[in-house]
């Protein structure tokens, strides 16, 4: 069984009109047997920034924490918020540092651009290999639902409530056909004036 | 990882072949029950890795005017499988003067699989049909013959996307104080081609083309449908 | 995720998506070590084989090809067997991959056609029977761990309907309008596609040429061809295997190869 897999993870993240959302489970296991519920995957990395790291908890937690040094170093030193696209090759640059000994994350990111207020979602590799897209982006141990899911569900120019039902949707039918992923989500909706946390109930078995 | 690598740079010593007994020639197969019906669908691809076999081979087999089974995986087992149970279902047409029930062909599947336990047919198998009161049913598989009976089900190589959002827009899954309506033949085929062409996106081994198959009492009607085919 | 190419050439497990039976729980006293028991394996790797097989359907016939090389790994051992067998007058069969087999094969196809022939019922192979009969053959022996280790293109004519078909050494058989085994599958088949795509009413001159195209495209591409290949053309008024074909050759532009001399 593959590291990626050994704690169990379900994370995507969907463009909207002019807002962004991500959405994650709250499961934290090991293999089949359920730990805690209320494990945070996603981390916030600015006001209108957030990074979702489904894989091996253990460097979900170490790479958040080494994320949030080198942002505060960069906004330290560049005096502004960063943006989306940049924090992305942040991220790149710090997993394809460890290429041959790699942190067994899979990170998606959704964000506002801090100036213009764009939407930008993107996804990567374990070593850091990017892929921005304009529809949504999935990764964790049951990806091949979530883009079933995401596939069939998803439109352009959703408003932030609708884009709500549609991640929420996705991601609970999606999840509830993997056995390490589940046991509620937490949903965050980024516009350009707030950003609604939810959690949400779901089955839990 | 090495005998990748020798294989990718080609710097590798006399090679053995090995044989495998095995392939996986990909499909996808789906079936949904409503109250006096039945859809079942495949896509029409053939695939080996990377190669297309064929754009034009259904997996989706009529066993009897109440019965059809959708069958993919291994294309020689499928082949194989497919050829024995329409002999089967021969004999028993002419031992007892009758047709086989749709709930009869699906135990009979289940001992047939099963026969194979230590070598199993590599074979992904979901029956649709009428039952035997009139109403619409699907039976769905493992390759060794653990079988029961639902009320939908998606299988083969884009199983996995379809099935969430089956349980979603038939099971009505996480949707609360929905009302549960009864799914109307219309409804089901429209679905179907939804969940094909949104697989055909993300799956390499489903694509070109869906068969759809609708079986009620009068019999069964046959429908195509083009997907994308890259 | 595993990479690789591995997993595009061995089937998936039985069941994907989830921990291998016996993958999270450890039951004690239990040896996760599956020996292979298939107790002897005869025919495991082919040894003079032949290379890629081609076949388009026409309107109104069939025509398939196949180079004349038997090679031994890579030494090109054999350059004048014969891969394309007659059957009848409205069936042609061509072969790839181990020759032993193939000669073995024959003789059984040949005897049958012998025993059909002795009954005089005006009975004898048909291009759908002959398929379906190969099918079951190699299936039958891959199901007993001994391989005939071959492709077979089956192509002939019936029911006023050209007819083409294909089966491998474990059993996976399809028809389809353009077929082609092997490396053939990689260079020749896109280009007979596309030209079928563009002229859905091939008539049997084209066909020919856009074989006779392919199979010079595998000469300069497939190192395991040679140039020297016979075709055979079935239409209703009968078969009939042609060649040996020598094609010419322009090896004008091979200079602009790094590595070439």
């Amino acid at each position: 069984m593959s590291i990626l897999d050994y704690n169990g993870a379900a994370i995507m993240a969907m463009k909207g009109k002019d807002c962004v959302a991500i959405a994650a489970d709250r499961r934290f296991g090991v293999q089949a047997q359920t730990v805690s519920m209320d494990f945070d995957k996603i981390f916030e990395m600015g006001p209108h920034l957030y990074i979702g790291l489904p894989g091996l908890a253990t460097d979900v937690q170490t790479v958040s924490q080494r994320l949030n040094f080198r942002l505060k170093m960069y906004e330290l030193r560049e005096n502004r918020k960063i943006k989306p696209k940049t924090f992305m090759s942040m991220v790149s640059n710090l997993l394809y540092e460890r290429r041959f000994g790699p942190y067994f994350v899979e990170p998606v990111i959704a964000g506002l651009d801090p100036k213009t207020f764009q939407p930008f979602i993107a996804s990567m590799d374990l070593i850091g290999c990017p892929m921005i897209t304009d529809d949504f982006v999935v990764s964790g141990t049951c990806s091949e639902q979530m883009y079933g899911m995401c596939e069939s569900l998803w439109e352009p120019n959703l408003e932030p409530e609708d884009l709500f039902e549609t991640i929420s949707q996705a991601l609970m039918n999606a999840f509830d056909r993997d056995a390490v992923s589940g046991w509620g989500a937490v949903v965050y909706i980024i516009e350009k004036d707030k950003v609604t946390k939810r959690l949400l109930k779901t089955r839990m078995d | 990882m090495d005998s990748q690598m020798n294989e990718l740079y080609g710097n590798n010593g006399p090679k053995q072949v090995h044989f495998s007994p095995y392939a996986f020639n990909g499909g996808t197969v789906l079936a949904v029950a409503g109250e006096d019906f039945a859809v079942v669908a495949s896509d029409t691809r053939l695939s080996e890795g990377f190669s297309i076999h064929s754009r034009d081979t259904p997996k989706t087999y009529k066993l009897s005017d109440k019965t059809v089974l959708g069958s993919c995986g291994f294309h020689g087992d499928v082949l194989t499988l497919t050829k024995v149970i329409g002999a089967r279902l021969k004999m028993f047409e002419h031992s007892h003067n009758k047709k086989m029930s749709t709930s009869s062909i699906a135990a009979m599947l289940s001992t047939m699989l099963y026969y194979k336990r230590f070598f199993p047919y590599y074979v992904y198998n979901i029956i649709g049909g009428i039952d035997d009161e009139g109403k619409g049913c699907v039976y769905s598989f493992d390759p060794v013959g653990s079988y029961e009976r639902e009320a939908y089900r998606a299988g083969g190589s884009a199983s996995s996307m379809l099935q969430p959002l089956l349980d979603n827009q038939i099971g009505f899954k996480n949707q609360e104080g929905a009302t549960v309506v009864p799914l109307s033949k219309e409804k089901a085929v429209a679905l179907v081609k939804d969940v094909f062409i949104s697989a055909a996106e993300r799956d390499i081994y489903t694509g070109d083309a869906i068969i759809v198959q609708v079986v009620t009492k009068d019999g069964v009607k046959t429908e195509q449908f083009p997907l994308r085919k890259d | 995720m595993e990479a690789g190419m591995s997993c595009l050439t061995n089937p998936p497990p039985f069941w994907k998506n989830g921990p291998q039976p016996g993958g999270i729980y450890n039951f004690p006293n239990s040896s996760a070590t599956h020996s292979n028991t298939s107790e002897s394996q005869r025919s495991a790797y082919p040894i003079v084989t032949g290379t890629s097989v081609l076949g388009l359907k026409f309107n109104g016939g069939v025509v398939i090809a196949a180079d004349m090389l038997g090679s031994y790994g890579s030494l090109a051992r054999f350059r004048n067997i014969s891969r394309l067998s007659k059957i009848n007058d409205s069936t042609v069969i061509g072969c790839g991959g181990d020759y032993a087999d193939f000669q073995f094969l024959s003789s059984v196809i040949e005897q049958r056609v012998i025993d059909e022939e002795c009954l005089n019922d005006g009975f004898g192979f048909t291009p759908k029977s002959m398929f379906s009969w190969l099918t079951r053959v190699l299936y039958n022996r891959r199901s007993k761990f001994n391989p005939l280790w071959n492709v077979y293109v089956v192509a002939g004519y019936q029911d006023e309907q050209p007819f083409l078909g294909y089966v491998d050494k474990i059993g996976v058989a399809y028809e389809a309008p353009a077929i082609s085994s092997g490396f053939g599958s990689h260079i020749a088949l896109p280009i007979l596609r596309e030209e079928m795509e563009k002229n859905t009413n091939m008539n049997e001159n084209e066909a020919i040429a856009l074989v006779q195209r392919c199979m010079k495209l595998l000469y300069y591409r497939d190192a395991r061809s040679l140039n020297k290949y016979q075709y055979a053309v079935i239409t209703k008024t009968g078969a009939a295997i042609h060649g040996p074909v020598v094609p010419e050759t322009n090896w004008e532009i091979a200079h602009l190869i790094q590595g070439y001399e």
